[in-house]
């Protein structure tokens, strides 16, 4: 018999052993990581908690049987599993969408070894041991972040810096809270615990003023990469604090932690929204549009209601698509324009690679949470219970949208242009070199956008039980 | 021939403010150098002064494997640059220098810049700032000895500098290892778990992996523009 964690441990690291051998064909590769990851996905989704169950051959798993591992607990829990699922199914979003990227980078192993530590993250106890687990798998995605081919990336060391700063934090949180159960009296110890993790989450988070990495992350980084690092390690980070608020019902009934998480979403919806449409390189534009993104989900949090909860959950399984769609289409018009993404270098590419730019652009949009995006699915709900409570902050973010939107446009404009001198327009071939293929993968992730978009329903049952199984602001 | 507590016991008299010393000066060099050789030297000594202040708060056999990691640790980098060293000098030999440009380099490499100088008076500030601290804010006294949370301090706030000062992926890779040295040199004496201390190996391990990869990605970036040119 096998128990649940450690399978869910240990059979990512098995696929990322076998994708590095195979790394060199790309399309095994994918399909491979792909079809494994919604396999996972449904097996943590559908199989059964408490009873053994049959897989294969007269091997049998028991998914909710707790593990002792290096003398620590693993425990799946109702929410760990579906925490599990959503990491699985959006990871083979990545996956897909990384078929047909330009670049080349080791996102497939390690991004399966990101998985393997993701789970770990999920179902350690206690928390301390997670911390750790997130700083190794943030020093692993390095190695995914730079492509090949490319400049060395800077986006990427500072997500290393920021991280590294921010696990001290959480692992002297953890002891003052030892220490505050053995001395209730010294009431200091949790104000100084929740200080230090505010911080800590604002570094892993990419909260203001420690976002520079997000924008640079796009900036000279593998753009897909970079997608799976901000949406699907992204989404743990998210689970691990939503576990950790859980988890200590005092700092989740905290006064301030609304206002503190509202106020934190605002600046940063605010600084995305106001330097997107000043951005003249479109890798930048990915990052401030994500930045829009992360503010929002902020004052999701912020709202401590079901309604803020599954607006939550909603963006964390639909945002790989937006985000995902985006990097490709950046990805293949950098391949096109000699790896360059600012107003000289893009100057027709459009013509040249109308589905990246197309992919580009309609990731743009559910980015920003306009209709047509898969975005707009938590966008609208978010604004409707905005609406009541806080319309101001409602104004707030569909002027950060604009702004995103204004960007796009910049951008568009600079893609779509013609060349001034009519014999220069000759150059442009009227068929695109992009392949049928890549058109393909763009065609299918722009469907499940669409999809998502008017079909929101699909995911509800889902997050419906994810924000059943989380207590938190019940 | 003496056994590693036979020697620990001789050096003893390391383990406490010359410790503390020894830091302050080998991390003030990372401020300051950006000769890999030196930096890798200090990074390698610096090292050895944690393991000497951490005998007094772990077991001597958990305090000489955070060293050995540390030391494989400068291994890596030395390795690293050696390697980029020998690919930099391989292109350079295929492209014509001016001899005048060389010996520039050379007597640069010995005068003090406006940059250096800047500098080392950051490294200096930033090593009051950390004394004061430790004075004002010391860390629990029952757990920390004052002249280790000092250390702490000195580690931590030099290995922030040496982060926000540096460009190369090694220089901040050594910037972060100094602070995560600091910070464990504090968290050994509160959370003495061998699973802890195993991972916060692991985690500056890949760190030093991390800064090494991208180090040899920055070579061979650079030598394909040089070969271009």
């Amino acid at each position: 018999m096998i128990a649940g964690p450690i399978a869910l441990l240990l059979l990512p690291l098995l696929v990322a052993g076998v994708v590095l051998l195979l790394s060199r064909w790309r399309t095994p590769t994918a399909v491979l990581s792909t079809a494994t990851a919604l396999a996972l996905g449904v097996a943590a989704l559908a199989l059964p908690v408490d009873r053994p169950v049959k897989v294969w051959g007269g091997l049998q798993i028991v998914l909710g049987a707790p593990v002792s591992f290096l003398g620590r607990e693993l425990v799946l829990e109702e929410t760990d599993r579906l925490a599990c699922a959503a990491l699985f199914f959006t990871s083979a979003i990545i996956f897909f969408l990384a078929w047909r990227s330009y670049s080349r980078s080791l996102l497939f192993p390690v991004g399966w070894g990101l998985l393997s530590l993701s789970v770990g993250v999920l179902l350690v106890k206690p928390f301390v041991y997670a911390a750790l687990f997130i700083e190794i798998a943030v020093a692993l995605s390095v190695f995914a972040l730079q492509s090949e081919e490319g400049p060395v990336t800077r986006g990427g060391m500072r997500y290393l810096t920021f991280s590294t700063m921010a696990l001290p934090g959480i692992l002297v949180t953890h002891w003052l809270l030892e220490r505050y159960e053995a001395t209730p009296d010294e009431t200091w110890l949790l104000s100084t615990s929740a200080v230090l993790l505010a911080i800590s989450f604002a570094l892993l988070l990419g909260v203001f003023p420690f976002h520079s990495w997000i924008p640079a992350l796009f900036g000279d980084s593998s753009p897909v990469a970079g997608a799976f690092v901000l949406t699907v390690f992204g989404n743990v980070i998210w689970f691990a604090l939503l576990e950790f608020l859980e988890a200590y019902s005092w700092l989740s009934a905290h006064p301030s932690l609304s206002s503190l998480t509202l106020n934190a979403g605002l600046v940063l919806v605010l600084l995305g929204g106001t330097l997107a449409p000043a951005q003249r390189r479109l890798s930048p534009l990915v990052g401030y549009g994500t930045l829009v993104e992360n503010g929002a989900m902020l004052i999701a949090l912020g709202l401590r209601s079901e309604v803020g909860m599954v607006s939550l959950l909603l963006a964390m399984l639909t945002r790989p698509l937006g985000l995902g769609l985006m990097a490709l289409g950046l990805d293949g018009i950098r391949a096109h324009s000699g790896g360059k993404d600012d107003g000289e270098g893009l100057r027709g590419v459009g013509w040249r690679a109308p589905w990246s730019t197309t992919a580009f652009v309609l990731g743009g949009l559910s980015v920003a949470g306009l209709p047509l995006g898969a975005g707009f699915a938590w966008r609208w709900s978010l604004y409707r219970a905005l609406a009541d409570t806080d319309p101001g902050t409602m104004v707030l973010l569909l002027l950060a949208a604009a702004g995103v939107m204004g960007g796009l446009w910049r951008g568009m404009a600079s893609l779509l242009e013609r060349p001034r001198l009519p014999e220069a327009r000759s150059v442009f071939p009227p068929a695109t070199r992009e392949g049928k293929l890549f058109a393909l993968s763009v065609l299918i992730a722009l469907l499940l956008c669409v999809v998502v978009s008017i079909y929101p329903q699909l995911l509800s049952p889902w997050v419906t039980r994810m924000v059943d199984a989380c207590a938190l602001f019940r | 021939m003496p056994t590693l507590p036979d020697l620990v016991a001789r050096l003893s008299f390391l383990a406490a403010i010359p410790a503390v010393a020894g830091i302050l000066i080998t991390a003030n060099i990372l401020v300051v150098s950006r000769e890999w050789r030196l930096n890798i030297f200090a990074l390698i000594v610096q090292y050895f002064f944690v393991v000497m202040l951490m005998t007094r708060l772990i077991r001597l056999e958990v305090a000489a494997i955070k060293g050995l990691i540390g030391w494989m640790i400068c291994m890596v980098f030395y390795l690293t640059e050696r390697r980029g060293a020998d690919l930099a000098r391989a292109v350079r030999t295929s492209v014509e220098v001016q001899p005048e440009a060389g010996s520039a380099r050379s007597w640069q490499r010995w005068t003090m810049t406006a940059r250096t100088a800047f500098y080392l008076l950051a490294g200096l500030l930033v090593s009051v700032a950390a004394y004061m601290a430790a004075l004002r804010f010391p860390l629990p006294r029952e757990v920390i000895p004052p002249d280790i949370s000092l250390a702490c301090y000195l580690m931590v706030g030099l290995g922030l500098l040496v982060i926000g000062l540096s460009e190369t992926p090694m220089q901040v890779g050594m910037g972060l290892l100094t602070f995560l040295a600091g910070f464990d040199l504090f968290y050994v004496a509160v959370e003495p778990s061998l699973v802890v201390v195993g991972l916060i190996g692991a985690v500056s391990f890949l760190i030093a992996l991390a800064a090494s990869f991208l180090r040899a990605a920055q070579f061979v970036s650079s030598e394909q523009t040089e070969g271009a040119e």
